[in-house]
């Protein structure tokens, strides 16, 4: 099918178009080789989630060390995640506008799913970057508060599953408020109502982790199962959706 | 009053006034919406008059 | 593509639903009416708490709390519905605007969203007032509350978008999108704050089961507010219209 799609193309004196997968590859590197050269998003997000982190830390400041603060702590993990997140995808579009980047793109024959696809990709890695960095660190400032259950580094599989929701949706919803005025407080006004069910979610199962024994057998299911849902929903919906945003 | 039917009837009167409020506050609600409708028609009917002037002056100026 | 396909009829004001407009807006003002009435003097009310004893109202006997609170609910639950209704039609007019790049459609699912906007604030309010009484708070993160705050945080940012961007058909598409994922989002925000239980505060169920009493009275004030926001829909989408219609010939007369 290829082959011959490739045949009729050269036919006609023209190359034949790169396939999706390798226009994707293409998209993607382009989007990690400027971020490695600058690294001036990691930096800012990884900086951003240090402040969180002493925000949040003097919000604790005058609780007490208890096991209860375990219930607590999930949840704070998330507002780290959530507001650094934030901060990328917002950069994240930006500077493809700054360029014009964008434009090149759109007048090229492109896939538009091959471009949502590697730039969520691409957020996505970044997230992930960070909460690399982020996440031992928030632990690392916290970790006198209260030990957590035996089940806590599954915490890796919620803030997997989150990060793919939040890269996927923030993709669709960073290009929407890239071209609007005040596009900072507006991907935020977005961003925040449509996460919600995935952050409930992801909470839920983090906390659950974290606390073990019987809240863990009541809501890890459950909270992964719908997490997912989500994620392959909305996924689903944003990759069909961007096309019209992109060329709007 | 009887003490039974007093209990009976105890969370009646305290609860008055949010049902009052919630089925004032709906029509309050749609009020202001028909008002919303009203002032958006006459900005329009406004506008028309205008138009109606301007149309007129350039009817003049052209004979 | 063999046949040449039809083009599809616009939404305009003046065509047909117009002529139903008025017909729905008075059945909406009776039916409400009614069932207002129902409400209070016909549907037998809600019984909660036990007492001590029995006393005799009536001919009946009565042995638990008679609970007036209960009454919003016959307002409440319809207003929810029509406002989820709204919903799903603005979603429609966005498909149909994304598939024919008309501005009329997005005019169709702005007012749409209007409707859905103004009952979500009529639900909030009806819901806050049961709250306030039963629970004794103003808030408490409950599925339907948490859902339907996130659902008017949703709505109130569409508006907001739609007033940043300048180019007419970017704020339609923008706005197209945004209440397709409206849509999608808000059922699955029901569901999971739902279904995952929450370990801090407790699960509060409302009592389940109706008696065809209540039933009747739900519909009827369900018909009635379906009427009301059909009829309000009429007369925003006119207005709106007209509006367009005037900057129309304006933009026209300026060329001249």
């Amino acid at each position: 099918m290829a082959k011959d799609y490739a045949k009729a193309t050269a036919v006609a004196g023209r190359p034949a178009a790169p396939s999706a997968l390798r226009q994707f590859s293409v998209l993607l590197r382009k989007d990690l080789t400027q971020e490695f050269r600058t690294k001036e998003m990691l930096v800012s997000m990884v900086v951003y989630a240090v402040l969180v982190i002493i925000v949040l830390g003097v919000a604790l400041s005058f609780a007490k060390p208890s096991q209860e603060y375990l219930e607590v702590c999930g949840g704070l993990l998330w507002v780290l995640i959530v507001f650094t997140s934030l901060l990328g995808l917002n950069k994240s579009f930006s500077r493809e506008k700054e360029n014009g980047c964008l434009e090149g793109l759109l007048l090229a024959p492109v896939d538009r799913g091959a471009i949502f696809l590697a730039k969520a990709v691409s957020n996505l890695i970044f997230i992930l970057l960070v909460e690399v960095l982020a996440v031992p660190l928030f632990w690392f400032f916290f970790a006198s508060f209260a030990t957590p259950a035996e089940t806590a580094w599954l915490s890796v599989v919620p803030l997997l599953v989150g990060s793919v929701g939040i890269a996927g949706v923030g993709t669709l919803l960073s290009t929407i408020t890239v071209n609007t005025r005040g596009k900072d407080v507006m991907l935020a006004l977005l961003f925040v109502p449509v996460v919600f069910p995935l952050l409930y979610a992801c909470v839920s199962a983090t906390t659950a982790t974290l606390l073990g024994g019987e809240v863990f057998a009541a809501t890890w299911t459950v909270s992964l199962v719908l997490a997912a849902g989500y994620d392959v929903i909305m996924i689903l919906a944003a990759w069909v959706l961007y096309d019209f945003v992109v060329t709007a | 009053m009887d003490p039974i039917l007093a209990e009976i009837y105890s969370t009646i009167l305290p609860s008055a006034p949010y049902v009052i409020a919630a089925y004032a506050l709906i029509w309050v609600a749609l009020l202001v919406y028909v008002l919303m409708i009203m002032r958006g028609t006459k900005k329009a009917t406004a506008q028309i008059a205008l138009l109606e002037e301007e149309v007129q002056e350039k009817l003049g100026k052209d004979e | 593509m063999a046949k040449e396909k039809k083009p599809p009829v616009l939404p305009e004001a003046g065509q047909w639903p117009d002529k139903v407009a008025p017909v729905a807006l008075v059945a909406g003002a009776v039916l409400t009416t009614i069932g207002f009435l129902l409400t209070f003097l016909w549907v037998p009310p809600v019984v909660g708490a036990s007492v001590n004893g029995a006393a005799l109202i009536g001919d009946s006997m009565v042995t638990q709390q008679l609970l007036l609170s209960q009454k919003i609910f016959y307002f409440h639950m319809p207003v929810a519905l029509v406002s989820f209704i709204a919903l799903v039609f603005a979603a429609y007019y966005g498909i149909r605007f994304l598939a024919t790049r008309n501005a009329r459609f997005d005019a169709c699912s702005k007012v749409a969203m209007e409707i859905s906007l103004l009952f979500i604030i009529m639900t909030m309010i009806t819901g806050e007032m049961w709250t306030r009484f039963e629970w004794g708070v103003w808030w408490t993160w409950e599925p339907r509350l948490t859902t339907y705050l996130i659902l008017m945080l949703i709505v109130i940012a569409y508006f907001i978008l739609r007033n940043a961007v300048d180019e007419p058909e970017r704020c339609s598409v923008y706005a197209a999108v945004v209440s397709i994922v409206a849509l999608i989002d808000v059922p699955i925000c029901f569901m999971i704050t739902r279904l995952i239980p929450s370990s801090v505060h407790p699960v509060v169920l409302r009592e389940g089961g109706m008696t065809a009493d209540m039933g009747i009275c739900l519909a009827v004030v369900l018909v009635g507010m379906l009427a009301v926001g059909f009829a309000l829909y009429r007369a925003r989408f006119g207005q709106v219209r007209l509006g367009q219609r005037v900057e129309a010939l304006k933009d026209a007369l300026e060329e001249n």
